[in-house]
Order: C-alpha cells, then structure tokens, then sequence
C-alpha cells in the first residue's frame, strides 16, 4: 500500500473540513479524489503531507508513518502544489534545478534529470524564460516539471489544470497518464469530473469531508439508478403525452427543459428504442435525439442531491 | 545542500529589482541630496572675519592705541576682522554702501561704529568697540591714580583674558554637524535589509506562501534551508551596506574617523540586525505582505526620524525627554555607534550601542526561530 489513511479527522473550529476520512492507495493506481470546491481535497493532501495538523487519525506512507521529519519518506514524493509555486526571479531551467535540487546532490544526475523534466512537459525552448513571460498554460507545465523532475515513486497533484486551456490541459493529462506509465502512482485531486473519468483508475467522491463514493468509474456508475439519460429536441408535446412517456418500462424520469426532452432511464437495454418508437406511434416531431450514458456528476448529483460544481 | 539553498537563494534575492532599489539605490541616493542640501552647513556655521575699516581722527593719543588694538585682532588664521584703513569718512561710507564692508569705526576721543543694517558682524563689532573702550577707560583710570602700575605689567594684565572654565574634549574629532545625519540614513539602510529578512521567512513558511509550502515537502531541514537562505540575504546587504560606505566616504567625503575595522564591525551588526529584524516581523505578523512592508517601513522611517535623519536636535531631544527611547530605538542604537567611534576615543560609548544591538539580535532571532521552527501548519 503507498498511502493508508485511518479516520483523519480535521476541524477548522466548528467547521469540519476532514470527518473520518479513510483512503488506502495502492502502488501503480492513478487515484482521483473528486469533489466539489470545498469538499476537502487540498486539505486532505495537505494533511497526509504533514504539512497540515490534524485532529485525529492515521497516516502511513510507504507503510510508514508519515511526520514532517520523515525525509526517507518525501524524497520519493513529488507535489504539484494547485497554485503555481515557482520563483519569479529564476528562470525555467533554475525553478526546476533549484526544486529537484532539494532532492537530489549529484549535479550531473540532477542536470540529467532537469532536462528530461524540461522535455517531459515540453519547455526546451522556454528554458531561459522567466515565469512572468509565461502563458498560464505553459506556467502549469512548469509548476509540474518543479514537482516531479526528481522522478517521484509518488506525486501529488492538486488540481493542476484550474484555469488552462484545452490543448495544455490535453497535454497535461497525457503526462500524467505517462508518469504513471512509467511507474509512478498519482495522487489527483480535481472539481472536473471528466479528467477524473478520463485518466484515474480508482476514484474517491468527497462532499463534506466525508467520503461519500468510491471505487472503479464503472463500480461508481453502478451504484446509481440511472442506466441512460435520452435527450430529444422536441417542438411540440402534450402533457397527457408527456404522462404516457413517463409510464413507459424502463424510464425514470421525465424533464421539458425549453425545447429538450431529457429522460432518465434505469439500467436495461432498448431504452432508446422504447422512446423512439412512442415518438414515432404518438407521431411526436423532434430534431435529434441522443443518449448518454451516465457521469460521475451524475453518481453526485444521485447521492448528494447536488451538482458536482454547485 | 546548503550550498545549493544559498546560491539559489542569492540569484532569487539579487534579482528582485525592487528590494535592491530600496536596500542600495535608494540610500545612495538619499545620501546624495542630503551632501547637496548640507554641503554648506559646516561652512555656515564657521567664522568668517568681518570686513570693516576703520577712519583715524588725526589724533595720535586716541589713534594709536585703538589702531593698535585693531592690529592685534587682525591678523592671522583666527583673525576676527579684514580691517582696512580709509581715507576719509567718505571712503568708508562707500564702501559701506557697496557692501564691501560690514561696518566702519571712527577712532577719536569716542570710538564711533557706523553700520548699515544690524546682524551677526555689526554685534561682534560693536562687542569689539564696547570692550576696548571699557579696557581703555580702565587703563586711563588706573594709569592717572597709580602711574606706576604702568611699569608693574598694567597693559599686559589688561590684555590677559582668563577662562574659568575647563573645556576637556571627548575625543580629538572635528566637530560636524551633518555627521548624524549620514550615520542614521546608514542605520535606515540597514534596517531596510528587514525587506530581506522577511522575504527569507516568506519562502519558507508554508501558510504563507506555496513555494515555501514546496521546500517545506523537500527533504530538507526547514532551518537549514532557512540559514541558508538568510546567509545570502546578509552577504548582499552587507555588500550594499559596503557600497553605501564607500561612496559616503570616498564619494561624498563622509568621515568615519580612523577605525576604519569598527565601522565595517558596525555595519555588519547592523546588517544582521535589520535581517533579525525583518524575518521577526514577518514570522509574527501572519496578515499578508502588504501590511508587512507598512510595518517594516513605518518602524524604520520614525527610527530614522527619532535618531536625527530629517531633524538633527530631534536625537538629543529624544535623549533628554525619552530615555528609553534611545535604547529601544534600533536605528538610533547604530546611528550611536557610528557617531561615539566618530567622536570618542572611548569604546564605552560604542560597545554600549553594539551590546543593545546584538541583544536584539538573540531576541528577534529567538522568537523567528519560535514561530518558524514549527513543523505542521492549523491552516494553509
């Protein structure tokens, strides 16, 4: 097991930020901790860094427990903090020299590991830059080089994609599932359920501080009722049609949002081909018609009774 | 490791142009208009000889002997007047009327002074004239009842003046009056290296910043990284206090007296004491670092103003009213210390004002390492 998390209790005075929280993470996983802003992610990492007090619990990494001493345990532990956290006054090449510095003595290893950082998240020719002459994107993309050019057993990364673009959001996912590849085991917290669903094998739902779901995307879609979610652009629908729609085997639940249709079916098949012949008999006109399968904004909405990014 | 901490520490501090600005430019150049707005202050306050003339009446019984006694103080380095001699009463009153003298005496049975305007000159020519004719009323008085007195030494006794009070100097330095204000405009710049103090303990606090939250997850021993870091802090500030020294001495001919190994002693502690000072506040003030810098700036600016930088009595007033004061005060603490090596042959004086340094040193420097020795963190 690389982290084992017992009953981690954290208070901010009255407000409890960690309530009983347990975790245990195991070596080669991408573990996705996913919950709204506020759910407690940053505080819980932050916590089982040692770099946050706690009010009870147990944290072991490596199978041993961490404390802010435990040196043995965080030179094989990389952090990409949510914020950008590098030196203005540094260039590129010093950031990410100074932080792996920290970890590693032998500067001709520390070179060697710099430059594959700096090719890793794709810098060399920003290498002499300072980070103010930096786009956002490019800035995150350091912000990750600091963190991991020591070749970390373990990384942490905290949101690490708030306010990028698509393309360096692409790019960074794509690096991390490339860390992992190459053995690293990934700690990733975020509100954007979609890159928790894209790259994490194992998940954990946080609201409150509590753990409220966990498990593979697909054990986390299982839990819920909702199989499949029908979308029609309809122009035009009685309410008696609408209370024969909401009737038929299979559906759940039936929304007229503007002109949309949206209908949520259990778990089974020929949902779509129900709806579409009830269409066709009732000879109800509609534009598109499309089905999605259920999100882990929809396994949240389904337990808490809120959105994910409420 | 150290090594590593204190070189990228250097390059992170010795390029933050705006602390450099305030910690080297912005003294040198306060140093600078200070020299231009004092420069004559020295020479203003120095004794210049009066220009005056004199006009003989024609008779030699009173001529002679106020000629005479116009000669004795006009002569030399130390003479108090650039006498000259005018023909007549007209010559002298152009002379006066084109300024080029202060006033003119008539010599007669009555010295008369004939002045434009009153001021400074026209009073000592005046005392001038006052004293001569009480000297001489007295000689005349004693030469008619006791002639003989004039052989006993009467005039040389008249001459001598005796001093009853015993001026015993505390050391053998030039009096300056623009000293004090060049030595706590060095005090403001060290105490401005607090800047640097307290960027090194941004850095490695992890609730204040997340770069420090970084260094706090390395391998590293927090007060290690810290001592590490603040050693690069003081090397640059001892090198700006340096060169602010050079150019006050060499630039702008600021004296420090001859122990020249003191003064870069005092510059040193200072220097160390701004840093203390710096990374205190900032360890003990948790609010962000705008309020920081009003602190460190406010603290310094009326240090600096108690010690004498804008208004020199304000130091001795500080010292007569406020006692304490002068011993809370750091900036005047090293401003002291500058002006008892400038003044004293004793170190009294100065081992005084370096031993309150050096204890604010150990305090600020206990209760830094109190607040940042902390390992976890109740919030981030």
């Amino acid at each position: 097991m690389m982290i084992h998390v017992k009953n981690l209790v954290k208070r901010y005075g009255d407000l409890v930020a960690l309530d009983h929280l347990s975790l245990d993470i195991k070596e080669g996983e991408i573990f996705g901790l996913l919950g709204p802003n506020g759910s407690g992610k940053s505080t819980a990492i932050n916590c089982i860094l040692s770099l946050l007090s706690y009010d009870k619990g147990e944290i072991e990494i490596f199978g041993k427990k961490m404390t802010p001493d435990a040196y043995a345990i965080k030179r094989d532990i990389g952090i990409v903090m949510q914020n950008v956290a590098v030196f203005d006054e540094l260039t590129v090449y010093e950031n990410i020299n100074y932080f792996c510095g920290l970890y590693v003595r032998d500067k001709a290893e520390r070179k060697q590991l710099v430059e594959e950082a700096i090719a890793f998240v794709e810098l060399e020719d920003f290498r002499k830059f300072y980070p103010k002459k930096l786009s956002g994107g490019l800035l995150r993309r350091l912000n990750i080089a600091c963190g991991i050019a020591h070749k970390p057993k373990l990384i942490f990364l905290d949101e690490p994609t708030v306010a990028v673009d698509p393309q360096s959001r692409n790019k960074i996912l794509e690096g991390i599932e490339k860390l992992n590849a190459q053995g690293a085991t990934i700690v990733y917290t975020s509100h954007y359920m979609e890159e928790v669903e894209q790259i994490c094998s194992k998940i954990v739902i946080l609201d409150k501080g509590r753990v409220i779901a966990s498990g593979t995307k697909e054990e986390l879609k299982a839990m819920i009722t909702l199989g499949e979610k029908i979308t029609v652009e309809t122009f035009s629908i009685e309410e008696t049609q609408l209370c024969q729609l909401r009737a038929l085997p299979g559906v759940v639940s039936v929304d007229k949002i503007d002109k949309r249709l949206i209908i949520k079916s259990g778990k089974g098949t020929n949902n779509l081909e129900s709806v579409l012949n009830f269409l066709k008999n009732n000879q109800i006109g509609f534009g598109r018609i499309y089905s999605e399968l259920p999100t882990l904004n929809d396994v949240f909405l389904e337990i808490t009774g809120k959105q994910l990014r409420d | 490791m150290f090594a590593h901490v204190f070189r990228y520490r250097f390059k992170c501090l010795i390029r933050d142009k705006q602390l450099v600005f305030w910690t080297l430019l912005f003294p040198i150049l306060l140093a600078t208009f200070f020299y231009l707005a004092f420069m004559n202050l020295n020479d203003d306050e120095a004794f210049h000889p009066i220009d005056a003339a004199v006009v003989v009446s024609g008779h030699n019984q009173y001529d002679a002997p106020f000629k005479s006694a116009l000669n004795s103080v006009s002569k030399g380095k130390n003479r108090l007047f650039n006498m000259k001699a005018a023909s007549n009463q007209e010559e002298a009153a152009e002379w006066l009327k084109q300024g080029k003298i202060d006033g003119y005496y008539t010599s007669g049975k009555t010295i008369k002074l004939t002045v434009k305007e009153s001021g400074f000159n026209q009073s000592i020519m005046t005392t001038f004239a006052d004293q001569y004719r009480s000297s001489n009323s007295a000689v005349m008085q004693i030469a008619s009842d006791h002639p003989e007195a004039l052989q006993n030494g009467l005039l040389n006794d008249v001459g001598n003046r005796q001093n009853y009070v015993k001026e015993i100097s505390g050391g053998s330095a030039e009096p300056n009056n623009i000293l004090n204000y060049f030595y706590s405009l060095i005090a403001m710049a060290c105490l401005y290296g607090s800047f640097w103090g307290m960027k090194e303990v941004s850095d490695i606090q992890a609730n204040i910043t997340d770069r420090a939250a970084r260094v706090n997850m390395a391998p590293v021993h927090k007060l290690k990284a810290f001592i590490a870091g603040s050693s690069a802090a003081l090397v640059i500030l001892y090198t700006e206090i340096l060169i602010l020294l050079t150019y006050l001495r060499l630039g702008l001919n600021i004296s420090f007296g001859p122990r020249t190994g003191y003064v870069l002693l005092t510059a040193l502690v200072g220097s160390v004491l701004g840093l203390s000072f710096g990374a205190f506040i900032s360890a003990l003030i948790k609010k962000g670092g705008g309020l920081k810098v009003a602190i460190l700036m406010v603290v310094t600016m009326v240090g600096s103003f108690l010690s004498g930088m804008m208004f020199l009595d304000m130091k001795y007033i500080i010292a007569e009213y406020l006692p304490p004061l002068v011993w809370l005060n750091p900036v005047n603490l090293l401003t002291d210390a500058f002006y008892a090596l400038y003044y004293y042959d004793s170190l009294n004086r100065y081992a005084l004002n370096v031993g309150a340094m050096l204890l604010f040193i150990v305090l600020f420097s206990a209760a830094t390492y109190l607040i940042v020795r902390r390992r976890k963190y109740a919030s981030l």
